[in-house]
């Protein structure tokens, strides 16, 4: 009898785990089914199936969960204005848990099984370079939503950049130090994907800016104690701390210089663009300084322009529909991405029922001064990274919010 | 290299080597009890951090109720996880159990990111106040709260295992168990307490420290992996040399990111392990024992 119980009361908490975690299932269940009528509605053609890969699960879920919502919102909202001449576009989005090997084995499914035609996605770096091989082989564009250098440099004629990557943020941060009279940085940064790329293009373009990086250390992403790095590039007579990653370490690292009694500038990456730094980091989050996009401070965009109009819409039809504000520029980043191919169909001379992904992929990169929220997109054989420095603001925190400086 | 900087090394150490201190207790006193290795131990620190951040954040409870609150919620969870998961299994093997708690970390981990989030929390520290300075290097006011508790922790243990009965019963039994039963001791209730107990400590720990390093759902792996290595270092089954060993890996771990490279940071701990188990199995203070079936 008493085992029976015992199985039982195992059985009951497993199952009360998983009806916990349904609740938000439900959620996106019911928004696919409604998607599915109105699709019926208002565009009527053969659907174009574009196949997405996001980090629902793991460590960057808190990117790709957000990045989906974005991505189901506009597609729907798409569709119901007609897509693209009568054709609407239908989304069909994979989880890659933040593995590298999962990536693959999503985009192998959506290339073989879903026939899509373009892969939006990923949410990391590591899975970006990953899926490489399979949309090289399948000869599909890839428009990517993590901000590694090496996605874009060199340029693979196939995948195409959003995030501002590296490339693009560290000229920006180091214009700042100079503008400053920096000339003696310590570099801290993560030894993930995100953090080697960062100290490889600032080690590469410091001597441009007539800086110098005294002491470079690297800590691991789930490390709880960065004073012993710190201390060390103390030692070295820094006059900044770079520090180049995301996830909590950055906001340690801000509690550990205020500890250590360091009082001169933390100077981030667009990785710690999200309220959870402010959260974590607390007072010593004060004075942080870190370049990212205007879409954090959607004043800098300049109240009445056409990009101010687009990210306002962006972030109200968020928050009407999900109940909050997207935070950060990662959800952003998606918006851009959809549109990115959005905007490609459209230009197409000839809209079959199945369009040729090569002609897809040259219009991509026909991209033009295409004004979304992560700035204004232009693409060419050159250049996959879209975005430039100039689409990028330094932002301070003040109070505990985002601040744009000049 | 100056000595203010070797300082401040061992300082990061000492505190980090607190935590690894408080789950080798917990393995400590589960093995105790009941000669199993309990690899969930490093879940509920994690839990401690996160339940009491959630308390306070979300559920507005003051600071110390919170905390209190919390480390009560992870006793509870060790107790049910005891009766639920081993008490049915335990007359199986050893190895069986431990696989057992594998699998019940496995569950608690991917339970709490469900029901939690993945977003690291945060304490506020629990006095406030600039880092003190000692001897050119800066300890903060909550590292001297770490220590304290780690302290009483340490005390309040070795008179639970050498002046009550039930600590005595819990050593007792994990030497023989059958003839404990013998003797009259509850065997079976013990390993209830002992998970109880020692889930209670996991939490004190996780409590403790999450104002300096923010609480995770995925934290408790590398957490538990570093605290079985503390315990196996100050020898597995003495609850002095557990907090010794945590405190010895920090300072270890702390100089060799200070003075070699902060890549090998994780793999030090490993190391320790490896080269203690090679050379010095029982432990630096553990007691040599015989085979244990």
């Amino acid at each position: 009898m008493r085992k029976k119980v015992c199985i039982f009361l195992v059985f009951l908490m497993v199952f009360s785990t998983l009806l916990a975690s349904c609740a938000t299932k439900k959620k996106t269940t019911e928004k696919k089914e409604t998607k599915k009528e109105k699709e019926t509605k208002e565009a009527t053609g053969t659907p174009y199936l574009i196949g997405v890969i996001l980090s629902l699960t793991g460590d960057y879920s808190s990117l790709g969960v957000p990045e989906k919502n974005v991505i189901e919102m506009e597609v729907d909202k798409f569709n119901k204005e007609g897509g693209v001449n009568g054709h609407p576009v239908e989304v069909t989005i994979e989880d890659d848990g933040t593995d590298a090997t999962k990536a693959v084995t999503a985009a192998t499914k959506l290339i073989e099984q879903d026939k899509v035609m373009a892969i939006v996605g990923t949410s990391g770096t590591g899975q970006t370079m990953a899926i490489r091989g399979e949309i090289e082989k399948a000869q599909i564009p890839n428009v990517s939503l993590a901000g590694g250098n090496a996605i874009s440099e060199p340029v693979n004629k196939w995948v195409f950049q959003v995030p501002w990557p590296n490339g693009v943020v560290v000229p920006k941060t180091l214009d700042y130090l100079k503008k400053k009279k920096i000339t003696k940085i310590g570099l801290l940064y993560d030894s993930g994907g995100f953090g080697v790329d960062g100290q490889k293009v600032l080690e590469q373009k410091v001597g441009e800016y007539d800086i110098e990086i005294v002491a470079s250390e690297s800590y691991g992403k789930d490390d709880t104690d960065m004073t012993v790095q710190l201390t060390k590039i103390k030692g070295e007579g820094a006059e900044a701390v770079v520090v180049w990653g995301a996830g909590k370490a950055p906001s340690i690292i801000a509690k550990n210089m205020d500890q250590l009694g360091m009082d001169i500038p933390y100077i981030g990456s667009h990785g710690i663009a999200r309220k959870e730094f402010v959260d974590g980091a607390g007072d010593s989050a004060e004075g942080v300084v870190f370049a990212a996009g205007k879409i954090i401070v959607p004043d800098a965009y300049g109240k009445g322009t056409e990009a101010f109009e687009l990210a306002d819409e962006y972030i109200q039809d968020y928050t009407d529909q999900y109940g909050e504000e997207p935070n950060g520029t990662f959800p952003a980043h998606a918006y851009d991405g959809i549109h990115i191919v959005f905007d490609a169909l459209k230009r197409l001379d000839k809209l079959p029922d199945k369009v040729d992904p090569k002609e897809l992929r040259d219009a991509i990169e026909k991209t033009k001064g295409l004004i979304l929220t992560g700035g204004s997109f232009t693409y060419s054989a050159t250049d996959h990274f879209g975005t430039k420095p100039t689409d990028l603001v330094m932002i301070e925190v003040k109070d505990g919010k985002f601040e744009e400086i000049e | 290299m100056q000595l203010s900087q070797i300082i401040q090394f061992v300082i990061s150490g000492l505190t980090a080597g607190s935590v690894y201190g408080f789950t080798a207790l917990g393995f400590t006193i589960i093995f105790n009890a009941t000669g199993i290795i309990n690899f969930a131990q490093g879940e509920f620190v994690m839990l401690g951090g996160l339940i009491s951040v959630y308390f306070y954040q979300s559920l507005k409870f003051p600071l110390f109720p919170a905390c209190l609150a919390a480390i009560v919620v992870v006793m509870i969870i060790g107790g049910l996880f005891e009766r639920l998961a081993i008490y049915p299994r335990r007359n199986s093997s050893v190895i069986t159990l431990i696989i057992i708690t594998i699998g019940g970390s496995i569950f608690i981990k991917g339970s709490t990111m469900r029901i939690l989030g993945e977003d690291p929390m945060a304490l506020p520290a629990f006095s406030g106040g600039k880092s003190i300075a000692f001897l050119g290097a800066a300890i903060q006011p909550q590292a001297i709260w770490v220590a304290f508790v780690t302290l009483a922790a340490v005390i309040l243990l070795r008179i639970f295992y050498q002046h009550t009965i039930l600590g005595k019963a819990m050593k007792a039994s994990a030497d023989n168990r059958e003839a404990a039963k013998i003797v009259g001791i509850n065997v079976s209730r013990l390993t209830l307490y002992s998970f109880a107990f020692s889930a209670a400590i996991g939490a004190i720990g996780g409590v403790v420290v999450t104002p300096m390093i923010m609480a995770v759902f995925d934290m408790g792996g590398m957490i538990g992996l570093k605290g079985f290595a503390a315990a196996i270092l100050g020898g597995l089954g003495n609850p002095i040399g557990s907090v010794l060993g945590g405190l010895l890996l920090g300072v270890l771990e702390s100089l060799s990111v200070g003075i070699i490279s902060s890549g090998y940071k994780d793999a030090i701990s490993l190391l320790v392990l490896l080269s203690v188990l090679f050379i010095r199995p029982s432990g630096l203070f553990g007691l040599a024992r015989g085979e244990r079936t």
